[in-house]
């Protein structure tokens, strides 16, 4: 496909019923569907069902798509809405054993060096922060989306973004700093 | 609790305390660090030890998270095409039977038919994109009405026999006879489709609904 094709003609055109379109936009998109998954509900196994399932949606759903944002924007939103109801069954199934499956696939030799243990720290933090607030760490602090972006995919406003934050970063703060 | 105190201790969050010692605010310190990697510095930061330490510090401490904000994240192999296999099972298929006999019927997915036409076409000269898509629900259900004394018991829902309709829409490369180029479309698809799959009837309708510039290369 060509670059110099956008997403918005992209859409325009899976709209339209051209699948390949579509399948352009997956390729596109699915890193950011998965990653998004992958932090929210921290295993790899739920990350591919939630990526999964959001892009089928965003699929059934692009007649209603009126392109008010960016189709990015607006799978974010579809992702982390199904990355939610995801981790609210686990709760409630008590499956937060899995939590932590995210260091265990890169399991190896290199456990053992500080950096990986680090790097596991802050995803356990991040997992066990409440799922509001886990949310908005995702996508402001790993994805890089703006308190306004983060809003609009959340459904909330800039104000509550920011209060999410701060609480967030706080007990992030409190887990690092044992690191130190 | 003081900024002194944190110095003595190494810890600016256990004891949740909320400003340091000159009476900046912890978590603006830190939403600074963690926004801007600390920058840029405020007028009364400039001259504060305190605050300056406390950046320091932060820019330590919130160094893992923008670590893991780098890492790449390698996405299963199997993710795009197990979405578009799920797609393509909600997506009303149009068979096109080529074949029939006393055996049964051979039949092609309306999507193959798409895909060869739109190979086809993107290898025409002056062509930049090119989408591809066969008859739409609302044509298809005519055809069918309109086959379907002609239909198999074998062939499945919407059976065109040897006939095809395929939409393409193009973008074509900036100054192209674009008459000439959607005419040369028609041509090529219609003898692969032939050529290939032994269809018969085919209507090729070609949307040109873009210009791109010529590529450098």
């Amino acid at each position: 496909m060509e670059a110099g094709v956008d997403d918005a003609y992209l859409v325009r055109r899976a709209q339209e019923g051209y699948l390949d379109a579509y399948a352009e936009l997956v390729d596109r998109h699915a890193g950011l569907a998965y990653r998004v998954a992958l932090r929210v509900v921290g295993n790899h196994h739920d990350a591919e069902d939630v990526a999964q399932d959001a892009l089928v949606a965003a699929w059934q759903q692009l007649p209603h798509f009126r392109g008010q944002c960016t189709f990015s924007t607006w799978l974010y939103r579809i992702v982390t809405r199904r990355a939610l109801n995801r981790i609210q069954r686990q709760r409630r199934s008590v499956s937060l054993d899995l939590i932590g499956d995210v260091a265990d696939c890169s399991a190896g030799p290199a456990m053992s060096l500080e950096r990986d243990l680090i790097m596991d720290a802050v995803t356990n933090a991040i997992q066990v922060l409440p799922p509001a607030q886990r949310i908005v760490v995702v996508l402001h602090h790993l994805e890089g989306l703006s308190y306004a972006d983060v809003a609009a995919v959340t459904d909330s406003s800039v104000a509550a973004v920011r209060s999410h934050l701060f609480r967030a970063r706080r007990t992030l703060g409190i887990a690092l700093e044992e690191w130190r | 609790m003081t900024g002194s105190n944190h110095a003595a201790r190494g810890s600016y969050f256990s004891d949740g305390s909320r400003e340091l010692a000159c009476g900046a605010a912890v978590d603006d310190v830190l939403e600074q660090v963690a926004d801007g990697d600390g920058e840029p510095l405020s007028e009364h930061q400039q001259h504060c030890a305190h605050c300056q330490a406390a950046i320091r510090e932060f820019i330590n401490i919130w160094a893992p998270v923008r670590e893991l904000a780098d890492q790449p994240v390698t996405v299963p192999h199997r993710l795009q095409a197990s979405v578009m296999h799920q797609i393509d099972k909600l997506v009303q298929d149009v068979w096109y039977t080529l074949e029939l006999t006393d055996d049964g019927a051979m039949r092609v997915a309306a999507r193959v038919v798409a895909t060869i036409a739109r190979d086809t076409a993107r290898r025409v000269r002056g062509v930049r994109v090119v989408l591809g898509r066969t008859t739409d629900t609302r044509v298809a259900d005519l055809v069918a009405k309109a086959t379907r004394r002609h239909r198999h018991q074998n062939a499945g829902i919407g059976v065109l026999g040897r006939t095809a309709v395929i939409d393409l829409a193009v973008a074509v490369t900036y100054g192209e006879q674009v008459h000439q180029v959607a005419h040369e479309i028609q041509r090529r698809v219609k003898a692969e489709l032939q050529e290939n799959l032994g269809l018969q009837t085919i209507l090729v309708n070609v949307t040109v609904d873009d210009v791109l510039p010529r590529p450098e290369n």
